[in-house]
Formats: C-alpha cells, sequence, structure tokens
C-alpha cells in the first residue's frame, strides 16, 4: 500500500474490470481451453470449477504479491508453483470431504488447476510485480471472467444437448420438445468447440472484443 | 542487513525450503480436519449398499475383505465383492449369502456394458435369478445352472455369472476354515 494509495479504488477497479472483458482469459486471451472444453458439459460443473479457479487464483495472487519482494528471482518460477499447488491440493481435499459429486464429475481436471496457463500466468505476469491491493483486483477480475465464459458455453451447451438446466441437483427449467430430443452432440467435446468459436465471432461482431 | 541476506547464494534454496515447509504443514493440518469426514462417508457408503441386499441388517464387520452382517447382535448373513469382465469393463458386484452360504441377493454396483443390452444386468429381472441359489446353481442354463442369460447379451449374462462363481466359491472355502 504504498504510492498506488492514491486513487487506489479507480486503479483498483480498472484492474478488476479488465479481466472480465478486455482481456477475458476464455474468449480473449483464448487461455485454459482444456478445462473449459472438458467442465462445460454442464452448468453445475461449470459452477464448481469456476468457484475452485477464483478460490485459488485469489489466494495465490495474494500470497505472491505479498511475498514478491522477498522471492528471489531464480527459484520463483518452484516458488509460484509450489503456493498455486498448496491452494488446489487444499481445494481438492474440501471438494472431496464436502462435495463428494462435484468432487467426481470435475475428476482430474481440479488437480490440473495446477498447471493451469490462467493461474500460473497471472502470477508471473502481474502479482509478482504488483501490490496486494491490485493483486486482488487482478485475481477477482480474471477469475470472474473465466467464470463467466465457463457459465455461458456450459449454459448453451446443457441446454441444447439435453434440453434442460439442472443445478445442484435440482431441474430448474426444461424445454419442451429439446428435451425428448436433446441434440447431444453439444454434450460432447466437438460441441464445446463449435460453442466456443461461435461465441467469440459472436463478441467480435458485435464489437464487445476490440483488436488492439 | 536486508540486503546482505537478500544476495547471499544460499538465499534461494533457504527460501525455496522454507516455502515447501509452511505448505506441507499446512496440507497436513487440513487433510487432518477432512479425512475423518470422508472415512464417516466412506463407512455410510458400504452400509448403504449392503442394506440393498440386507434390509434390516444392524451392523457390519469386515474381514479378510468379507463383510459380516449383523441382525439383532446375531450373525444374518455375509457380503464379498466380486469383478467380472464384461463385453466392455468391469462388472463390480456386490453378492449377499446367508448363513447356509445361499445366496440372499446381489447388487451391480458398477457397469460399462452397452446400454439396452448388457446394461440390462442391473434390471431386477436378471439379479433377481440368483435369489436362493447354492452354489452348484450359479450357471447359465446351457451349462447345467440355473440362471438365464438375457437376450443378446449373453457374454455380459455370463461375466456376472462367472464372477459371482469363481468369488464365491473362494469364499464359502475361507469361512468354513
Amino acid at each position: 500500500m504504498d504510492a498506488s494509495n492514491k486513487g487506489g479504488g479507480k486503479k483498483f477497479l480498472k484492474e478488476f474490470l479488465k479481466g472480465i472483458i478486455i482481456t477475458n482469459p476464455v474468449f480473449i486471451l483464448a487461455l485454459g481451453l482444456c478445462p473449459t472444453l472438458a467442465v462445460t458439459n454442464t452448468v453445475n460443473n461449470a459452477l464448481g470449477m469456476s468457484a475452485g479457479v477464483i478460490f485459488v487464483l485469489l489466494c495465490s495472487n495474494i500470497i505472491i504479491s505479498g511475498i514478491r519482494k522477498a522471492t528471489p528471482a531464480l527459484v520463483r518460477i518452484p516458488v509460484f508453483i509450489v503456493v498455486i499447488a498448496t491452494f488446489v491440493t487444499i481445494l481438492s481435499l474440501v471438494f472431496e470431504a464436502y462435495f463428494p459429486p462435484l468432487y467426481e464429475s470435475l475428476g482430474i481436471y481440479l488437480s490440473l488447476i495446477v498447471v493451469n496457463c490462467i493461474i500460473l500466468g497471472r502470477a508471473e505476469a502481474f502479482a509478482s510485480k504488483n501490490t496486494v491491493l491490485l493483486s486482488i483486483a487482478d485475481g477477482l477480475g480474471i477469475g470472474l471472467g473465466f467464470a463467466i465464459a465457463l457459465i455461458m458455453i456450459s449454459f448453451l451447451r446443457e441446454l441444447l444437448g439435453t434440453g434442460g438446466i439442472e443445478i445442484f441437483g435440482r431441474q430448474l427449467f426444461e424445454l419442451p420438445g429439446l428435451s425428448s430430443y436433446p441434440l447431444a452432440f453439444f454434450i460432447s467435446p466437438p460441441g464445446a468447440f463449435l460453442v466456443i468459436g461461435i461465441l467469440m465471432a459472436l463478441f467480435k461482431l458485435t464489437g464487445v472484443i476490440k483488436d488492439e | 542487513m536486508l540486503k546482505k541476506i537478500l544476495s547471499n547464494k544460499a538465499y534461494p534454496v533457504i527460501f525455496l525450503a522454507v516455502i515447501v515447509i509452511i505448505s506441507v504443514s499446512l496440507l497436513l493440518l487440513i487433510s487432518s480436519i477432512t479425512s475423518p469426514v470422508l472415512e464417516v462417508r466412506k463407512a455410510e457408503e458400504t452400509k448403504s449398499t449392503l442394506e440393498v441386499i440386507f434390509p434390516e441388517m444392524g451392523s457390519y464387520e469386515i474381514e479378510d475383505e468379507i463383510y459380516v452382517i449383523y441382525r439383532d447382535g446375531e450373525k444374518e448373513g455375509y457380503a464379498f465383492r466380486a469383478t467380472g469382465n464384461g463385453y466392455s469393463g468391469e462388472i463390480d458386484i456386490l453378492v449377499g449369502l446367508d448363513t447356509n452360504f445361499k445366496i440372499k441377493g446381489i447388487s451391480i454396483l458398477s457397469q460399462t456394458e452397452t446400454p439396452g443390452l448388457g446394461a440390462r444386468i442391473t434390471e431386477d429381472s436378471f439379479t433377481g435369478q440368483f435369489k436362493g441359489m447354492d452354489l452348484s446353481e450359479v450357471a447359465l442354463k446351457p451349462e447345467g445352472g440355473g440362471v438365464d442369460a438375457i437376450t443378446g447379451a449373453t457374454i455380459s449374462s455370463g461375466a456376472v455369472v462367472d464372477a459371482i462363481r469363481d468369488k464365491m466359491a473362494e469364499v464359502i472355502d475361507e469361512l468354513k476354515e
């Protein structure tokens, strides 16, 4: 909290908002596509994965920016990995004990958050160079951007692929007709590519995504 | 003073070691909180699968992978797991025996057979046939046993029967000792 504290609120907001639209990790940076493809088959999985990534990203950003002045450049990547892996392990222990169905459906992708390039990327590119406060804003923004992307993709995939949306074991709604003849293709991995591609194209078309 | 520490050659190694030690102790702490929760849940899961076969069971004990079922303090029967090689993967079966070593019931715990064909091994019309059988009857009808195979799913049906018969023989031998 040194010089950057001046007009801190504004800067905080700027770093926070940037992750959601301007540098949205999935639609703009196209990072972390592997877990995105794998866990967006249901809205439920997408919510669980988003919560996990936001938790790990926020915690690792806080710790890494907190120790940035003491961290020797020589071992910074191993330090980042240990910090991130610690939070991922905590997350998977907690999920396994308290949310077993979610733990099973996320499967290996939960532990693979360790090598998620979004999180390591934020640690290297942002948290290791900025204050704790700004790193919190960055983590929240990028995390939320990731969550919004995941939820949009999974909403479309589950809706088209099963004809309804089910969250936490409760059926939210069902489209008559589509639920009797669902387009199962959208639940399969190729369907994920298609949905992501179409969403990216739509954003580009409407000008939400701008060329830099 | 601070600069001197930071420029020491051993500093990166020590720093990394400290981070690892903090991380490990934190994880040990958390796993000591979550592991009892996990154990309780696993025990509950085992009990609810056993209750499918022994609906009025009281408690159970595990001896050499054989579950011994008690009801009102008396032995009600035994249960064991058998694994068969089906048409497209492993079939996990829970088998319950009464105290005379006759089958009290079976339950398919997991399978990856073809939906509509082999996957019908989970239906009552198939699993119900085993009720009351002793070891010699556990075979498909053409092989001299008493089990009707599912039409179009002879391999899946046979896998279940073979897995139960082999493991059941083993378990009875062990229990008779």
